[in-house]
């Protein structure tokens, strides 16, 4: 909750002395932050071996263009944590903790119950890793147990004693930023706050950054995860970047939800790095290291486990195919909710398989990708073009307002402060179109496009495109296909 | 006798700190469409919160679900604390992913009933089925709490 409300929301630098004073209180807010020590933490980010370095593998990997795979992994417990993350580390270029649901709302309290009924079940109830309630030395522990570089992998408003915490205790790499981490993740935080508190974890990686120690930022691209058009989520993406590089981060991943139209998908990821080298480059930055991540399907998968590879692979093989830098990898069980180790595994070893069958593969091109990247790039120049204005240059303001405006507007988010009015379809051959606009200032012909192609589909199904064929879409993947069409 | 035509009203919402916002809104939707009258807290919801819902609207069901494995944490003692604030026979279901991991649906299904739920619904189900077995549920209530509301 803590922020300073007596200067008004900006994008620049925060001030030494201000960081310091909230830096304070962000460590009173739960007893385990008063172990964090900042000279500390750089020392142990600098004794950190090569190989556990996040930056380091990215780079790597994005001179050779390889496809890395990272799973998603969180359990209540420190050995269990240790344990699960040592049975996936063979078969994965990276590593997640993924932190709890409560834990992203500063529930340390609900946190500490959930360790103790999980002790006292013989098993884990809770979908995440409490890193803040195990504290500095706990996450040291599972740092130094395992062979590959760890990232923190969450949906935190306030995200800024865990960054603390899991920073100075080895962790290379933070998810996470003050609009993707707050209009998917929360429902009654005010934008403003959430932007505020992570200038201030961006600020935190910046001093790393200044110490000599290269921490890796990824604002998360899938947002809700449910038929997100690309337009949505790269304006975010390159906002968060932006405001990223303004508090010296200098090691970004942005990302992107698979959509499910391979052309689209390929489209998507060429036109995020472009885009992000054009807004980058345009505020003034030239000395960062770029990568993408592609998030294999987020919505609803199919509950039969073979059905559900057939969409970890067509997701492995889009991200191959799109040259995305990493790929974060779902598993069998995703139906069901939180997977069993031996899932994980097996939904990274289908994605290795797939991704090796592909990546010596020539990259595709088409007219086709070329003129979705070409749309793409038009839809998000429209929105930001809205967003400066309405911040008057200033980013960070200008995204407030453009959520305020229905200028942004991401679907099904459960966010108050998200209008919630910009309704998505799939047109007719799967690709992600906007049925409903709401207030975003998509130029004319480009919605024009957008009708077209909805218009295309109602016609072939015989039906009106409305919600219930939202719904359908929804379902789709789930019940085995993409397109949601009528029964 | 005259019998007014049945108002269903429900509250529906997802349990703890859940912010899974999609099926929410789906499930509202065609609940509406189904003729039901639904207060939909949205994501988020405390337990207190929907049993406050559910006094204010008079609702006849609180609806409770929960996709992101804390269900069992979050949902524990809900029947009694319906009835500790005086709602104690209110129609109570819950659906979702509702635990950690992968579990046979029955040992779930057993779970929550063992905590008060009167139905535990399968992520997979057909909500327009479902809207008719709700409202079968609701009139059976309906007509064996008869007697009291022509007192009232």
């Amino acid at each position: 909750m803590l922020f300073d409300v007596s200067s008004p929301l900006e994008n620049t630098r925060l001030d030494a002395a201000d960081f310091d004073r909230l830096r304070d209180q962000v460590l009173a807010t739960w007893s385990t932050g008063a172990d964090v020590d900042f000279d500390e933490g750089v020392q142990r980010q600098l004794d950190l071996p090569e190989h556990k370095r996040f930056s380091a593998a990215l780079e790597a990997a994005d001179e050779r263009g390889a496809t890395l795979l990272q799973p998603r992994a969180g359990v209540a417990l420190l050995q269990e944590q240790i344990e699960l993350l040592q049975a996936l580390q063979d078969h994965c270029d990276l590593l997640p903790t993924t932190i709890d649901a409560y834990t992203r709302h500063n529930g340390y309290q609900e946190a500490d119950a959930g360790i103790a009924r999980s002790r006292e079940a013989g098993r884990s109830l809770m979908n995440g890793f409490p890193a803040v309630n195990h504290g500095l030395d706990g996450c040291r522990e599972l740092v130094d147990a395992v062979s590959k570089p760890v990232q923190v992998r969450h949906g935190t408003p306030d995200a800024r004693l865990l960054a603390e915490i899991t920073l100075a205790a080895g962790f290379s790499s933070f998810e996470g930023g003050g609009i993707s981490y707050n209009i998917p993740y929360a429902k009654s935080v005010p934008l403003e706050r959430s932007i505020r508190h992570w200038q201030y974890c961006d600020r935190l990686v910046g001093r790393y950054e200044e110490a000599g120690v290269r921490i890796n930022r990824e604002p998360f691209g899938p947002l809700t995860g449910t038929l997100v058009p690309p337009f949505v989520s790269h304006a975010i993406m390159l906002l968060e970047g932006l405001l990223a590089l303004e508090q010296g981060v200098r090691c970004i991943t942005l990302g992107y939800g698979q959509g499910g139209n391979l052309t689209q998908d390929i489209a998507a990821i060429r036109s995020l790095r472009e885009l992000a080298e054009e807004y980058f480059n345009a505020a003034g930055f030239e000395e960062y290291r770029l990568s993408t991540v592609f998030h294999q399907w987020m919505g609803g998968f199919p509950r039969e486990e073979a059905e559900a590879y057939a969409v970890i692979c067509q997701g492995a093989a889009a991200a191959c195919m799109a040259g995305a830098t990493k790929v974060i990898v779902k598993t069998p069980h995703e139906a069901e909710g939180v997977p069993t180790a031996a899932a994980n595994r097996d939904g990274l070893r289908a994605t290795r398989q797939t991704i090796n069958m592909l990546a010596e593969q020539r990259k595709p091109q088409d007219h086709a990708i070329d003129l979705e990247a070409e749309m793409i790039k038009r839809e998000v120049r429209a929105v930001l073009d809205a967003v400066f204005a309405l911040g008057e240059g200033d980013i960070a303001r200008g995204a407030v307002l453009a959520f305020e405006t229905g200028v942004m507007d991401v679907p099904f988010a459960p966010a108050r402060a998200n209008p919630g009015v910009l309704m998505p379809v799939r047109d007719d051959h799967g690709a992600l179109r906007v049925l409903d606009v709401g207030k975003v200032p998509l130029p004319d012909d480009v919605l024009a496009f957008h009708r077209e192609r909805v218009a295309e589909r109602a016609s072939s199904e015989g039906r009106d495109a409305d919600f219930r064929m939202v719904i359908d879409d929804v379902n789709a993947i789930a019940d085995g296909r993409l397109v949601g069409r009528p029964h | 006798m005259e019998q007014a035509a049945p108002q269903y009203q429900v509250v529906l919402g997802v349990i703890g700190s859940d912010c899974h916002a999609v099926g929410n809104r789906i499930i509202s939707t065609v609940l509406e469409q189904e003729g039901i009258r639904v207060e939909n807290l949205g994501v988020m919801v405390s337990q207190d919160e929907f049993i406050d819902a559910a006094i204010e609207s008079g609702a006849d069901a609180i609806l409770v679900s929960s996709i992101y494995g804390h269900g069992e944490i979050d949902c524990d003692g809900f029947r009694r604390r319906c009835t500790e604030r005086g709602i104690g026979d209110i129609l109570l279901y819950v659906g979702g992913n509702l635990v950690v991991g992968k579990r046979d649906f029955a040992e779930v299904s057993a779970l929550f009933e063992a905590m008060g739920f009167d139905r535990v619904c399968h992520p997979d189900i057909d909500l327009e089925a479902f809207a008719r077995t709700l409202k079968a549920d609701i009139d059976e209530r309906y007509l064996t709490r008869e007697p009291m509301r022509l007192s009232a």
